[in-house]
């Protein structure tokens, strides 16, 4: 019995240790505490309490501000930590709309790794601090932006006509008026894009201009013409109070990421969608290619750096980007993401997008053609080769332009090559609507020079040579680079029945005939070292052949 | 006394009634007065409702540490631990999805000593389970389901598969990426039947599998009604359930004559220094409830000098195995949290989904064939458990661990025969694959008859008729069973914890797991 008496002594003992070990845990160890425990206000020291905000219909509990005390509601002009520091000025109040919804993290939780997310299980860390715009596309990733020529267009020619005198921009410019006390000339334009500006405000710049007499409009505003105000404009309505978020989603859009990838239903489908990426679980993520710290921004910047390091066996190739630019897309992956916070919440891009069909690229040839085509055809136009994959046709090739069609050109955005990289971009599966398609066509023109063919012949199968004369010529030509059967090896597929069914003969012939400068293409027409020039029966010979894959695909 | 005079000092008599009610308040709850006698002791027991389940008197077998480690005890105590801390995390806990995860974060973080209670429920149910199987192997191994126990020794079978059932219902409330999937693994091992059903092209009109399942989550998928009927089992009718049949198995206990002991006890303890007689205090009572009592009654027969009354002696050894628990399962809660994940997504399958870690042996099986794993072999070895008292109707070795034909040797070999097979089977099912590994058309009818756990049954069954045969007891066979079937469930619970990844592939350690 004294055995019994001992371990009902010593494991009650015990028992009582340990809850009361809890007790103390629970209210003297907690780092909260502490921390509140040392900031005080002029009316006395701060109230150690657990302090939230809560937002219900944005499903919000954020306990962030029992540490960050200064940004709770009311709390503001505490001191005595680093965490009474307030929250700097922005359009939302967190109070209102509290801290998760922009900057992730565990809101409910009271203890710092795991209210930042720097823990397991939980799949939505907070941003870091230098990407902390890129919390912006939870709601705001629709807003719209051209790419990086068209928008750099929109800034030199704001900075040109000297508007950073009377307006300040994202922290620069905005001088005092001259010769009177204090104030700016101008508004500060750096969330134009996101209040709106008035329509009219060029008609009423130019009737002050004239009507006023005083220095600064007289000398400071100058009449603009019709394109660059519409880049100017197009410029202002990106200015949303994250310029460097917009930097980087006017890179992506210079890239052509879109190529391979969908975001919102546009876009190629060779990659992934990329509509959520930025709410990508860290915990689910493979990091054993990547070097340095395990967070979904450093996994996207390797990944950008060496893709198949990172994912093995990923078909993106190395895009040769530099640090900037890894860091630029890096910040944009990041925006993409998604609240499922009520309609009543999303902000009129968002609904524009979604629901009224406004595009979240700028709607420009230039921007549509780097968004979408860039990555594969060149920057301009001139193709491109990654290494270990046949080259991408240059499709900006003058000789192309010359002997190309547009409904050829259309119908090959439209139905891509199935089977090949090229995708369809057409509206049911790429997202592209027929205006958008003419503009991409439209730029190519624009850029090359070169208006569209006239047809010599109004029958678009019109030759009627003898295949078999062909088939001997064929291979002894073209069957090196475009391969036996037309099968594509280092030069494009010619049995492929989208380009037998868009192309007509005069495209082909001509195409043979003179080539395309610039490329392996020879033209057959011309005189070379390197080939015998053709006949012309020789040629349609060819095309005749040519046409016999049609059938038999 | 019908019509009392005026007292006489009315003030002073009601002063000194109101300082004497504390006193008298004590002795009205304690029925007797304080008792200071064995016989006060005795009537005490007797006359108090939670006390009464006890004998007045406990033989000083029942008392020695190695007749039962307390395990029973220790059971019932993890199940008082968890009753308390699940009525007070009922008041926080919110069974509709995704708020049932904001409620547990709540829970962890904000709740005072929130996530202290959390963790001492989740722990407890696990020592509750480990208690209840290290009970049922001490029961047995002691032979202490022989008559007239038998029936108890179904009615713990009934806890068990209870205790089973609250703990996986309680997996689900979380409501994170743990439970989700390891409930959807759980209502996929309910419609098992089908695999059998679909065999024979009978689904259409005979679907008991799909009809479980239906049962069990109230909807095709684990959704909210799947929530609030585990929910309505974990805190209502289970537990309730578990309070009823507890309360059969104690009294059983007291009457089928207490803890089992050896026939010849008195000898083995030998004099013992704290027993006297009994009877010489003129006792008010006399035994006349022996009678009715099956069994030799602690009084008769043997005299009474070796058992020692109930208060204190039993008191104290059960308080210090209350006790114990409690420090066991607070201490556990103060080393480890309890697990949470993600919030339960249904589009985004946990890979490896695992059920709890008490049915990862039967998970270990359900990869060949949910059948067999889920429902075949659990029932075949449920009803072997229950039989065992039937079959087993002989006397020698009764109340002394591994009594009775081969002994502690037999319990030996048949660890060893049943780690070896088990571990030969796994490791050649593993090492080389299985039925459809290597013929990719066979009919599941025919894994459902031939795979590694109808095998190893096999096996373990034709093990212990060998055993009956050699030793010529049913006692020799049953030890033969029983350990085979414990080291088998030992050695699938561990590789399925430890050793399965993704896919349910083998892997040494989950640093090999692809993908992390």
């Amino acid at each position: 019995m004294n055995k019994n008496k001992h371990l009902l002594l010593w494991s009650s003992l015990g028992t009582l240790v340990l809850l009361a070990m809890a007790a103390v845990q629970e209210n003297y160890l907690k780092d909260w505490r502490a921390i509140q425990a040392s900031m005080h206000t002029e009316a006395g020291p701060t109230e150690v309490r657990l302090r939230q905000i809560v937002a219900p219909r944005l499903r919000v509990t954020d306990r962030c501000v029992t540490c960050h005390v200064g940004m709770a509601p009311g709390e503001q002009g505490a001191t005595g930590h680093v965490l009474a520091a307030a929250h700097p000025p922005v359009v939302h109040d967190p109070a209102e709309f509290g801290c998760t919804v922009c900057h992730g993290g565990q809101g409910r939780a009271t203890e710092k790794a795991d209210a930042h997310g720097d823990v397991r299980f939980w799949p939505t860390p907070m941003i870091p601090t230098r990407y902390a715009h890129a919390g912006c596309g939870s709601c705001h990733t629709h807003v719209q932006v051209p790419n990086r020529t068209v928008l750099n267009l929109g800034r030199n020619l704001f900075e040109r006509h000297d508007c950073l005198a009377c307006h300040r921009l994202d922290g620069r410019g905005g001088t005092l008026r001259p010769g009177r006390a204090g104030g700016m000339e101008g508004p500060d334009l750096s969330n134009a894009g996101a209040r709106g500006f008035d329509q009219g405000w060029y008609a009423k710049h130019l009737r002050r201009a004239r009507q006023r007499d005083d220095i600064a409009w007289k000398a400071g505003f100058a009449a603009l013409d019709a394109p660059d105000l519409e880049l100017i404009e197009t410029f202002l309505a990106t200015r949303v109070g994250a310029p460097r978020l917009i930097e980087a989603k006017a890179l992506f859009h210079t890239l052509g990421c879109r190529g391979c990838h969908k975001i919102g239903g546009a876009g190629g489908d060779e990659g992934p969608d990329l509509a959520r990426v930025g709410q990508k679980d860290p915990g689910q993520l493979d990091f054993r290619g990547v070097r340095g710290e395990h967070t979904l921004a450093n996994w996207f910047s390797e990944h950008l750096r060496d893709p198949a390091r990172v994912v093995p066996g990923s078909k993106m190739p190395r895009l040769g980007l530099d640090d900037e630019e890894i860091e630029l897309v890096t910040f944009y992956l990041l925006s993409l993401r998604r609240t499922d916070a009520p309609e009543a919440f999303w902000p009129k891009d968002r609904i524009g997008v979604t629901r009224l069909g406004r595009r979240e690229f700028g709607a420009d040839g230039a921007t549509l053609y780097s968004t979408f085509c860039a990555a594969c055809h060149g920057a301009s136009g001139q193709g491109r080769r990654f290494p270990g994959a046949p080259p991408m046709p240059a499709i900006g090739n003058a000789d192309f332009l010359a002997v190309a069609p547009d409904a050829f050109l259309r119908s090959t955005i439209e139905s891509g090559r199935p089977g090949r990289r090229m995708p369809a971009f057409g509206e049911a599966s790429g997202g592209l609507r027929r205006d958008e398609v003419d503009a991409i066509v439209a730029h190519l023109r624009r850029e090359a020079g070169v208006s569209e063919p006239e047809t010599p012949h109004d029958t678009p199968r019109r030759v009627t040579a003898d295949p078999a004369r062909g088939k001997p010529l064929y291979e002894r030509h073209c069957a090196g680079c475009h391969g036996p059967g037309g099968e594509g090896a280092d030069a494009p597929a010619l049995n492929h029945p989208v380009l037998q069914a868009a192309a007509t003969d005069d495209y082909l012939v001509e195409t043979i005939g003179r080539g395309r400068r610039g490329t392996p293409m020879h033209g057959f027409r011309q005189p070379s070292t390197m080939h015998p020039v053709l006949a012309p029966g020789d040629i349609e010979a060819i095309v005749a052949y040519l046409r016999t894959w049609e059938k038999s695909r | 006394m019908s019509t009392s005079a005026p007292r006489k000092r009315p003030l002073r008599a009601f002063l000194s009634d109101l300082v004497r009610s504390p006193r008298r308040i004590r002795d009205a709850a304690w029925r007797v007065g304080l008792p200071t006698s064995d016989r006060a002791r005795s009537t005490f027991v007797f006359g108090n409702v939670f006390l009464h389940l006890h004998s007045v008197r406990t033989h000083r077998w029942s008392l020695r540490w190695s007749t039962t480690w307390g395990l029973g005890l220790a059971a019932t105590a993890a199940f008082l631990v968890v009753l308390a801390s699940g009525v007070l995390l009922m008041f926080y806990y919110k069974p509709y999805p995704d708020v049932a995860y904001d409620s547990i974060k709540d829970i962890h973080f904000i709740v005072p000593t929130g996530r202290f209670i959390r963790n001492i429920h989740r722990w407890s149910a696990n020592v509750m389970v480990v208690a209840v199987l290290a009970h049922m192997a001490r029961v047995f191994y002691t032979a202490a389901y022989r008559r007239p126990r038998e029936f108890n020794w179904l009615v713990g079978m009934a806890l068990l598969v209870v205790t089973l059932g609250l703990s996986f219902t309680g997996y689900l409330l979380p409501w994170d990426q743990l439970a989700y999937w390891a409930i959807t693994i759980g209502a996929n091992i309910a419609q098992s039947p089908r695999e059998l059903t679909d065999a024979f092209g009978i689904t259409p009109w005979f679907d008991p599998g799909g009809l479980q399942r239906e049962l069990l989550l109230g909807s095709d998928i684990v959704g909210e009604e799947a929530l609030i009927r585990f929910y309505v089992l974990h805190v209502m009718i289970l537990p309730l359930a578990l309070g009823a049949l507890m309360a059969v198995h104690f009294w059983r206990i007291r009457k089928d004559g207490g803890m089992t002991r050896p026939w010849d006890a008195d000898q083995r303890l030998g004099p013992g220094h704290d027993v006297y007689p009994v009877f010489t205090e003129a006792p008010q009572k006399t035994y006349q409830l022996a009678a009715i009592v099956r069994g030799t009654s602690p009084a008769v027969g043997r005299g009474p000098e070796h058992t020692v009354p109930s208060m204190p002696h039993l008191f104290y050894a059960e308080l210090g195995v209350l006790m114990l628990t409690v420090f066991a399962c607070l201490a556990l809660s103060m080393a480890w949290d309890a697990p949470l994940k993600e919030l339960a997504n249904p589009a985004v399958p946990e890979n490896p989904a695992k059920a709890p870690w008490y049915f990862l042996g039967l998970q270990e099986l359900v990869a060949y064939s949910a059948f067999m794993g889920g429902v075949g072999i659990p029932a075949i070895v449920l009803l072997g458990l229950g039989l065992i008292p039937f079959l087993d109707r002989e006397e020698a070795g009764t109340g002394v661990w591994f009594g009775g034909p081969g002994g502690g040797r037999l319990a030996l070999a048949s660890l060893g025969f049943g780690l070896g097979a088990v571990l030969a089977v796994e490791a050649f099912a593993i090492r080389f694959g299985w039925l459809r590994e290597w013929f990719p058309d066979v009919p599941q009818l025919a894994i459902t008859a031939v795979n590694p756990g109808t095998l190893l049954a096999a096996v373990y069954g034709a093990y212990s008729l060998w055993v009956v045969k050699r030793y010529g007891w049913a006692r020799a066979g049953a030890t033969a069973l029983f350990t085979c079937f414990l080291s088998g469930f030992v050695v699938l619970t561990v590789i399925g914890t430890y050793f399965r990844g993704p896919n349910w592939t083998f892997y040494w350690s989950p640093a090999d797991w692809p993908g992390h």
